[in-house]
């Protein structure tokens, strides 16, 4: 395809993107720049009212978050890494599974799509507090059908062992993500045209190698924000955590999210608060240049 | 130029929903400290939340202001879980109250970060005061408020499977020991002997630091109190202390007591409104937490409750005419009564509502072996290395000398950042 | 037209995944229905013997309250979604359809706004409200909330642009017509189910903040319906049912208007727009 855009052509677009530009600057790369600037200085609940104590600090608070005595960021980190990948592998695929099911016409599915999305509907505090309760090893809804249907003869102590507390909040986390996942894919699966399929099917190929060489394909796009977003907004989580396990037992759930707002708010160490922050926001920085990359190819195919 | 860009930003979007009809502010914004009548305004903060905190506080407010011409009080309510983010924020723009109600182990922090002004002045009954909690409303000799109301834990039992187990109800007497064996004999039949709340927040600390205190240690010598870390540990094995404690919060381990799942629990009086109100036939008695050993003085128990903090202001008066009101015992003795605490005057406590009564009456005598937390600015970094340790020893995750050794470092280190 | 066989185990298929989805939310039911003390009893009954209605009466008599905070959730979420699909639409057509140097970084700058917790942002946005007399008016949030949907919306929406094919635009621009135009008249409708979308998700996300709406307003008249949750999950102790029966309630506002806007998903889907 041609590139016929001219350059002055190209400045329309500017212009279409400058209002939610200057907006966004406003309201979130301002503060993000304050809690940029905060990091490196020495806030904390001995110098906060004394601005005459607060001096920069360079690189201290990142240093002392990573090799400090309980500085747990490193552990935080790892914790988030394996909470979002193991979140969004599960959603992604049975979100996607149900975008295929509930985007074809049959009896019900529009009011079974419509249940779907409760989950994503309910306020995170909530859903978190539903699956605590759930979770809970005495007299968890969880234990006692998994007890009745013998896959197990002790109740599990979900919300104690580390590795069971990690099983639980993805859990929860993958039950309120699927419905995100698969009113996105609905929507890019609206976008193919009717015609294709059927061309497809008059070709004879059968319905995996349509979905290979068709669908995917043509939601390619669809799929990369899917993941980049589900990516972004699992790794931020933290309403759900701090509900559930407030990054216990033994800091095996601590995320990088729960770890900054403890610092901040219950600590008062608001410039280690504000480098664990920052630290969340730089790896989400490069999975943001790793989408930016995954454009260049979506620009040929389109 | 950035405020330009602002003003023109939220004129459009003021049109765009004018348009629409959707949306629109009411934007009645209250004046600050602007005077009423003439009356000059106290606005206090507080996270009252239920129907009974709510009525005493308005009650009182009423009172204050029908008793004298010069102030008229109000009260905002801001949730308990973003209560000290809130004063954060408000200290940060200037956004704040007058007077602050708020948990007395959190005080000393905002103390530090300069929230609350001097107040030594104030006419005000200090000797009164039971010395713990007054304790966590000064600095430096100063004062910044005083105590609102204090509480401590103590030990509930389920009198019904006590009787059924045959065993004699468990009183000041009580030792570590004795605690154990009754705690063994009652795990049967899905209920465990004992549980509390022993989640990974200070709320968990305030349940599980009484044992390192009873076992002989402190908040800064971990090391001293290990033992306690050897009984948490062997009970959690045995069964009989609830291993859900972890991630119990207080209200986690009533409800289990009250479900019959546990037959001995660690709780405040807090807990006896909802147990009256949703398990009314529940048989249960109240006694103080049981002792390291026959010799020990009674256990100690940690002192939970509210103070008030005056906000550093050029005009405190108003603030400080408020918590002169509510220094008067009869004042603090109605309040308390209808908030569900104990008052933090020694005379105060005496009242035979809580005396006569002998659920409140070991309270009160709780109350008399009760410390506070802390206090230090740095107590929430305390609170978070000391609760991890509780964790730690009830989920085996280290033998008991580890986790006294590993804790003491910890605390060390924190004491050393303090400078 | 279609094998009636597929359709069956489409339905199957479709029956058990609800089955397991609906799950959590029978329990939330449940739980709802359930007292205080059967809650916790072991094993729970897996439907409440001791039925009560109890937790929703108390929704119901605190009515005033629950009305209250509807119309301030609806003033808020429908105030930032305007703000946001207004926003977003030409920001996402204008990253889709036009290429201009710093285009790249423009979706980056986007994806990048969304990447910290709002809980680490409230304090520059709480002393910025401050300074601009914000504090206690509904614009706080809604400011706020509108942060939530631009950029979701901005990158939602492009890429529904770049899936509809160039050459309408480029033959709505050779019959003549401005970018604007082609954008209106001929772009913008075929996106509509996309629109709709993003609209729909800038009002969830607004409708379900509490961190927002309980921090700038402290009038709790003014406070959005979330901000209930605090009558449920005090200090002390969690009111299970309440908790429960206050999850059903606050969203049901948001369900009606899911299952409406659906239609116009649905029929973007039966329609096959692209076809024209």
């Amino acid at each position: 395809m041609k590139k016929k855009n001219s350059p002055a052509l190209g400045r329309v677009g500017l212009l279409f993107a400058l209002p939610a530009v200057l907006y966004m600057m406003i309201f979130v790369v301002y503060p993000m720049f304050q809690n940029f600037i905060l990091s490196f200085k020495n806030v904390d609940v001995y110098t906060f009212a004394n601005p005459a104590k607060q001096e920069a600090v360079g690189f201290a608070n990142y240093i002392e978050l990573f090799t400090g005595k309980d500085g747990i960021l490193g552990k935080a980190i790892i914790n988030t890494l394996i909470f979002t990948v193991v979140s969004i592998f599960f959603q992604f695929f049975i979100g996607f599974g149900l975008a295929l099911l509930f985007s074809k016409k049959f009896r019900g599915s529009a009011f079974f799509r419509g249940v779907t999305m409760i989950s994503w509907l309910l306020p995170v505090t909530v859903a978190g507090l539903l699956f605590k309760f759930m979770f809970a090893s005495k007299g968890g809804i969880v234990n006692q059908l998994f007890m009745s249907l013998h896959l197990i003869d002790q109740p599990l102590e979900w919300l104690l062992e580390p590795g069971l507390a990690m099983t639980a909040i993805v859990v929860a986390n993958i039950w309120i993500g699927i419905p995100f996942n698969m009113m996105l894919l609905i929507t890019g699966l609206t976008t193919i045209p009717e015609e294709i399929y059927e061309s497809s099917r008059l070709d004879g190929a059968s319905k995996i190698q349509t979905l290979f060489q068709i669908t995917i394909p043509m939601i390619k796009p669809a799929i990369m924000s899917v993941l980049t977003l589900g990516f972004v907004y699992t790794f931020k989580v933290f309403d759900l955590v701090w509900v559930m396990t407030k990054g216990g037992p033994i800091n095996a759930t601590e995320l990088v999210s729960t770890y900054a707002y403890q610092l901040s708010f219950e600590q008062f160490q608001f410039s280690k608060g504000a480098a664990a922050a920052n630290i969340l926001f730089l790896i989400l920085f490069a999975v943001g240049i790793f989408y930016i990359k995954l454009i260049n190819d979506e620009e040929e195919v389109m | 130029m950035k405020k330009k860009l602002i003003s023109v930003l939220l004129g459009a979007v003021m049109a765009a929903s004018l348009l629409t009809g959707c949306g629109g502010g009411k934007d009645t914004q209250k004046s600050d400290g602007g005077s009423e009548g003439g009356k000059k305004e106290v606005v206090i903060w507080d996270y009252f939340e239920t129907d009974a905190q709510k009525k005493m506080i308005e009650d009182m407010i009423t009172d204050f202001n029908s008793k004298q011409d010069e102030f008229e009080a109000s009260h905002v309510y801001v949730p308990f879980s973003d209560y000290e983010k809130q004063l954060t924020l408000g200290m940060a723009s200037g956004e704040l109250p007058d007077l602050v109600i708020l948990d007395g182990c959190g005080m000393a922090s905002f103390i530090e970060m300069d929230l609350f002004g001097d107040v030594s002045d104030a006419k005000i009954n200090w000797d009164e005061y039971i010395p713990g909690p007054m304790e966590s409303t000064m600095a430096d000799g100063k004062h910044y408020g005083i105590p609102f109301a204090t509480n401590c834990t103590a030990l509930f039992y389920n009198k019904d499977m006590f009787d059924a187990a045959g065993l004699a109800y468990p009183d000041e007497n009580t030792t570590w020991d004795q605690f154990r064996e009754m705690a063994k004999t009652l795990t049967k039949d899905g209920v465990t002997g004992f549980g509390n709340a022993a989640t990974g927040t200070d709320e968990g600390t305030f349940q599980c630091l009484q044992w390192l205190y009873t076992a002989g240690g402190d908040y800064l010598n971990v090391k001293d109190g290990i033992d306690a870390y050897t009984l948490m540990q062997e009970m959690v094995a045995e069964g009989s202390w609830s291993k859900d404690s972890v991630n119990w919060t207080q209200s986690d381990g009533n409800n289990n007591f009250m479900a019959g799942n546990l037959a001995m629990q660690q709780n405040g009086p807090w807990q006896i409104p909802g147990i009256t109100k949703d398990a009314p036939e529940l048989n249960y008695g109240v006694t103080v937490l049981p002792k390291r050993d026959e010799n020990a003085e009674q256990a100690t128990s940690i002192l939970g409750g509210e103070n008030m903090g005056v906000v550093k202001k050029d005009d405190m008066s108003g603030a400080i005419a408020f918590m002169e009101y509510y220094d008067q015992t009869e004042v603090m003795v109605k309040a308390m009564k209808e908030y569900g605490s104990f008052p933090p005057k020694t005379e105060a406590a005496q009242d035979p509502y809580w005396l006569d009564d002998p659920i409140y009456s070991m309270f009160v005598k709780q109350l008399d072996t009760s410390i506070p937390r802390g206090p230090s600015a740095s107590w929430p970094e305390y609170s978070n290395v000391i609760q991890k340790g509780f964790q730690e020893a009830m989920t085996s995750a280290k033998t008991p000398d580890k986790v006294a050794e590993d804790t003491q470092e910890a605390v060390d280190a924190v004491t050393d950042s303090i400078k | 037209m279609k094998k009636k066989g597929s359709n069956i185990k489409l339905f199957i298929i479709g029956l058990i995944v609800f089955i397991i989805f609906i799950f959590p939310l029978y329990w939330m039911l449940v739980t709802a229905l359930k007292t205080q003390v059967e809650i916790f009893q072991i094993p729970t009954p897996l439907w409440p013997k001791d039925l009560t209605f109890d937790a929703f009466a108390a929704q119901l008599s605190v009515s005033g309250k629950t009305l209250q905070g509807f119309k301030n959730s609806l003033i808020i979420a429908c105030g930032s979604t305007i703000i946001a699909t207004v926003l977003a639409i030409p920001a996402a057509y204008g990253l889709a359809r036009f290429r201009f140097s710093g285009r790249k970084v423009l979706i980056l700058y986007f994806l990048m706004t969304q990447m910290l917790p709002s809980t680490l942002l409230l304090t520059s946005l709480y002393i910025m409200f401050s300074k601009a007399g914000l504090l206690n008016t509904y614009w706080a949030p809604i400011l706020a909330d509108a942060t939530l949907g631009i950029p979701f919306s901005i990158i939602i929406l492009r890429t529904y642009f770049l899936s509809i094919p160039k050459e309408l635009d480029e033959a709505a621009r050779i019959d003549g017509c401005s970018s604007v135009t082609s954008f209106t008249k001929v772009i913008f409708p075929i996106a509509k189910p996309g629109v709709i979308v993003a609209a729909v998700f800038s009002f969830v996300y607004a409708w379900g903040d509490l961190i927002y709406g309980i921090t700038f307003i402290t009038d709790p008249n003014m406070r959005p319906i979330t901000s209930s949750i605090y009558d449920y999950v005090q200090q002390y102790q969690t009111l299970w049912n309440s908790t429960m029966a206050f999850g059903i309630v606050a969203i049901f506002p948001v369900v009606l208007i899911f299952i409406f806007m659906q239609k116009y998903i649905v029929s973007g889907l039966t329609n096959g727009a692209v076809k024209a």
